[in-house]
């Protein structure tokens, strides 16, 4: 549950601008996101949405402008930073590695030890991660057969359950999901919507980046579009229908 | 109906249990050409043989799983060995005891391995360097050094300490040798019990995921070029006290065999995938090959041909058994990817 007063908000960026060399990504982006809010990030291929997720999620750092969490400035000088503060990104289709279980998966980067001097020694408890990795995968809404099995042995729509799983069993505060509902079947797609809706339900601040319009309408509460770096909309879900959106988008409307 | 089939298919897909199989053919094979082979005089000289070797595989294995390559620990064996054996002949010119001498040039012998390793790791990982390139110009660079430094011929000049040390105490093992087993041991739970070895994997499977996971991947990979180094540094140390010298020889072509060891071993050269214990088969499949053709009249020269074949047959073994099991296999092309 978030401790913030839900009328100030959780995460935001003001007025970021970020340039590759000559190339402009983003040029005075700011983005407000509430305890409990899920927003929709949209827009074209190179509208600058995979840009400001590296901001956000602190992998890059914006060439100007200010990122703050729960009303204080951060500058993440990596991930790793912006995970301990929970903010937890599930990146497009490489968030896993095939060749380790989903337990492991699960817990890369935050590993259970065994108590005693051999777990000072970095000697893991696989066994208990196994069975917490089950747990937390199910807490949000995840059925995953076995989490000893390693990820490559896991169908294309588990992948991605354990992926969304794994983001969404750690986040404490905001969680940015890129693409989640990728490559995946109605039905699979539907369960990774409603684990965005658990989320939000958790107290946490969501933002949905996906290119399935359908998916972004229904489950969001207000819609970002980016176009060429900039925003060029940030207004309730409601005020959007499929056909107001595409327009926004693409530009056809203003 | 073929259940005959069946079953070699389940023991292919068992890699322990076929480099074992493979082991004990060979072993039967040499021993039907020559009965000389199974003896205890043969055998300490396999394990002999395999000591070093063990020990830059076993750290090559950490490299490949991680996802890349280290070429130069053959020449790091060489220029360790012979940096440790010169500080050995003048420290017992000076008159120091033989304990203080040989626990001092171990620990030369280590420092050298580490600074190799070190540098493998700079250039990997600050400079970017591919690991292919860079521990090729540290394996040009070491071997070179060695020669210079020695005019090319062995450097003896120790105690005779050394030497007694070699000799096999436990069975086949030497102390030293009994050392290496217990290293490795270790090293084997490292990779697949503790946290270090779990990154190992991880980077060697989805470098992307682990550094976005929070794993600071470059520092990651430089321990584990510098673990690397400081292993062909003990196995520089193992071929002075077994020969009593330290060669610029010592340790030729040890890239090939470890990277063979590995490889038989099971291990993906792609990365993410391989056992430890596979590792020791591997290298003990080497040696065993190697003495086997010794005994039976093979000229020694063979050796290098029959590694690369063995190679070669484990990687085509590796690549079917993907395609059995409906994996794409991944481009080796990672090798040559910067860190």
């Amino acid at each position: 549950m978030s401790t913030t007063n839900s009328s100030a908000p959780l995460y935001e960026v003001h007025n970021v601008s970020k340039a590759y060399g000559s190339v402009v990504a983003l040029s005075g982006v700011s983005l407000k996101i509430h305890a409990g809010e899920v927003i929709g990030l949209v827009g074209d291929n190179g509208a600058g949405k995979s840009t400001l997720v590296k901001v956000l999620s602190g992998a890059h750092q914006p060439s100007e402008g200010k990122v703050l969490l729960e009303g204080v400035e951060r500058s993440w000088n990596s991930p790793r930073e912006a995970l301990e503060a929970g903010v937890e990104t599930l990146y497009q289709d490489s968030g896993l590695a095939p060749h380790l279980s989903v337990s492991a998966n699960v817990f890369l980067g935050r590993e259970k030890y065994v108590k005693g001097i051999l777990g000072k020694l970095g000697f893991l408890a696989k066994k208990e991660m196994d069975l917490v990795a089950h747990e937390n995968l199910e807490r949000v809404g995840i059925a995953v057969p076995q989490s000893n099995r390693s990820v490559s042995q896991l169908s294309g729509g588990q992948r991605q359950a354990v992926a969304i799983g794994r983001a969404v069993s750690w986040a404490s505060k905001v969680i940015i999901l890129d693409e989640p509902t990728n490559h995946l079947g109605a039905r699979q797609a539907g369960e990774v919507l409603s684990v965005i809706k658990a989320a939000k339900e958790r107290g946490l601040g969501v933002i949905f980046i996906s290119h399935t319009l359908p998916h972004v309408l229904q489950v969001t509460d207000r819609i970002v579009v980016l176009r060429l770096g900039k925003i060029v909309a940030d207004a309730p879900t409601s005020t959007f229908d499929a056909e107001s959106l595409l327009g926004t988008i693409t530009g056809l409307i203003d | 109906m073929n259940s005959l089939a069946d079953r070699a298919r389940a023991i292919a897909a068992n890699q322990q249990a076929m480099l074992l199989f493979v082991l004990l053919a060979m072993i039967a094979f040499f021993t039907s050409q020559n009965p000389i082979f199974f003896s205890n005089a043969v055998f300490g000289n396999i394990i002999s043989d395999w000591s070093p070797i063990v020990l830059i595989a076993v750290g090559q294995a950490f490299v490949i799983i991680s996802g890349g390559i280290d070429l130069s620990v053959g020449s790091t064996v060489a220029i360790s060995g012979v940096i440790s054996a010169l500080a050995i002949r003048s420290m017992t010119e000076d008159g120091h005891s033989a304990t203080v001498v040989l626990t001092l040039g171990f620990l030369i012998s280590a420092a050298t391995g580490l600074l190799v390793g070190a540098i493998n790791a700079f250039l990997i990982t600050k400079a970017k360097m591919v690991p292919f390139i860079a521990t090729l110009v540290t394996m040009g660079a070491g071997a070179g050094l060695a020669i210079v430094l020695t005019g090319g011929g062995p450097i003896g000049g120790g105690p005779d300490a050394a030497i007694q040390l070699s000799v096999a105490k436990v069975g086949p093992f030497s102390y030293p040798g009994l050392a290496i087993v217990g290293v490795v041991f270790l090293l084997g739970l490292v990779l697949h019990k503790a946290r270090f070895g779990l990154y190992t994997f991880a980077i060697g499977s989805n470098e992307f995921a682990a550094r976005a996971a929070g794993i600071n991947t470059q520092r990651h990979l430089a321990k584990i070029y510098t673990l690397s180094g400081v292993l062909a540094g003990f196995a520089g140390f193992y071929y002075y006290l077994r020969l009593g010298s330290g060669a610029p020889t010592s340790g030729l072509g040890g890239e090939l065999q470890a990277i063979a060891a590995v490889v038989i071993g099971g291990a993906a050269l792609t990365g993410g995938e391989g056992r430890l214990s596979g590792t020791v088969l591997g290298a003990l499949i080497l040696t065993t090959v190697t003495s086997g053709l010794i005994i039976i009249n093979v000229a020694a020269n063979w050796k290098q041909v029959v590694v690369a074949i063995l190679i070669a047959v484990a990687v085509l073994l590796q690549e079917s058994r993907k395609n059995v099991k409906g994996k794409s296999s991944r481009s080796l092309s990672n090798l040559f990817k910067k860190k």
